[in-house]
């Protein structure tokens, strides 16, 4: 339906009104208007890619992300082991191109995989 | 600002304030310079017998603070300046029950403090490449006083080890899993250092907290979370990626490298080598991480709501971007 905007719609609509008031704004208020925008710009990337899908798949092998954490807090699981850091690489990855796809870090990450 | 502290800017504030300056002194101007979650600095712009003198005050400005009261971080401040290190020399400070609130009255040291700007600016290219140097130096002054040195101000500490698993406690308490943070609670594990600590830690030693000017670094400021250590953990929280501003390729605070950082510091003191940095770069990156996480909890438990706090929880990834990353490849 035309003229029926949707959700990525309205969340940029709302983004383009902060730059407006981002620019009019001073000191604190204006910081918190570009956070606010930067806030919605991951709203958007995780409506389009639904990161907690890729990082369910990732961390599946090791029952998730609870039974992980458990597994290296009690030794059960080493993390030297290239599996582990595979799978957490894969996970940190999915998030962060929503979080922040700019970061330095994730691009490096991304480039390079442990072997 | 807490509810019953004088306002520094009001009549009564700088009355106060006046009163703990050299005598007949006028403070013209309070500028208040900037407002964190739990400190707030001003600028006491003043005339004494004629001459224009400046003062930064800077007081605790809510419970929430938890680093060293203003009284004890005075006086390592001056022991600092004894050995050496560049410090705003200190004035007075104010007592916590009075109606300043805890807090400290420095000298006015000129320089550019928003390190985002300092490290981006031609006028201070000299003043970025004297600047590994001029940490190392610093920080092995600091670090070459004995903890006898400190032992009656009753500071924290501890041994690595205790260090390590008194933050693994406070990851307990905010009681999320995040599957980076645990791979190097246990990579560092073994690898944390079981011996007493030898020496004071600046504890907060960041590119976001040294005071630039064109000769490079004039004073290092915020030591309100000094305590006793091994000098490796300020070099390696020198080294967090967050502290870069960008400069990633630039590990030491965005404008230096590693082995710079180790020569000059050797020169000057001890050896350490890339090894014990890598440990405490993992540490310092996961103590970053911890914070992140706690502010994140401010809005998230609905303490302090905030559309910052809730979007440094976003920054969580980041963070576990940059421990995968030193861990598997043992470099940022």
């Amino acid at each position: 339906m035309t003229g029926h905007p949707t959700t990525a719609q309205l969340l940029v609509a709302v983004q383009l009104y902060l730059k407006e008031a981002e620019a009019a704004l001073s000191g604190r208020l204006a910081f918190h208007a570009k956070v606010a925008g930067n806030t919605l710009g991951i709203v958007l990337r995780e409506l389009e890619q639904a990161p907690a899908i890729a990082e369910a798949a990732a961390l599946a092998p090791f029952g998730g992300a609870n039974a992980l954490c458990a597994a290296l807090r009690s030794g059960e699981k080493s993390p030297e082991d290239a599996a582990v850091q595979q799978a957490i690489r894969a996970a940190v990855l999915a998030r962060l191109a929503v979080d922040n796809p700019r970061y330095s870090t994730f691009l490096r990450l991304a480039e390079r995989p442990i072997p | 600002m807490s509810v019953g502290l004088l306002d520094p800017a009001s009549p009564e504030g700088k009355a106060a304030l006046a009163a703990m300056l050299p005598e007949a002194t006028a403070i013209e101007a309070v500028v208040a310079l900037s407002g964190g979650a739990s400190s707030a600095t001003y600028r006491l712009d003043t005339v004494h017998k004629g001459a224009a003198a400046r003062y930064v005050f800077q007081r605790t400005a809510s419970t929430e603070h938890a680093g060293l009261s203003r009284s004890v971080q005075a006086a390592v401040q001056q022991r600092a300046a004894l050995l050496g290190v560049p410090v705003a020399p200190v004035i007075a400070t104010t007592d916590a029950c009075g109606p300043l609130g805890d807090g400290v009255i420095t000298g006015f040291v000129a320089g550019e403090a928003l390190a985002p700007r300092w490290l981006r600016s031609p006028d201070h290219e000299a003043a970025r490449s004297a600047l590994t140097g001029q940490c190392a130096d610093a920080l092995a002054r600091l670090h070459a006083a004995p903890v006898d040195n400190w032992a009656d101000l009753s500071l924290p500490g501890g041994n690595g080890v205790a260090i390590l698993e008194a933050m693994f406690a406070l990851y307990r308490t905010l009681g999320v899993d995040v599957p980076a943070f645990d791979l190097a609670f246990a990579w560092l594990r073994p690898r944390m250092p079981t011996a007493p600590p030898t020496c004071l830690a600046h504890g907060d030693f960041r590119s976001g907290n040294l005071l630039i000017d064109q000769q490079g670094l004039a004073a290092v400021l915020d030591w309100e979370l000094a305590h006793l250590s091994v000098p490796a953990e300020d070099l390696g929280w020198l080294c967090v990626q967050a502290w870069r501003f960008g400069h990633w390729q630039r590990p030491v605070g965005g404008f230096g490298n590693r082995e710079d950082l180790l020569c000059a510091y050797a020169h000057a003191g001890t050896e350490i080598g890339l090894h014990e940095l890598h440990i405490w770069e993992v540490y310092g990156t996961l103590k970053w991480g911890l914070s992140c996480l706690q502010l994140a909890d401010d809005h998230v438990s609905g303490r302090v709501p905030s559309v910052e706090r809730a979007a440094i929880g976003r920054r969580v990834s980041e963070v576990a971007a940059d421990l995968v990353y030193l861990v598997a490849f043992a470099e940022l």
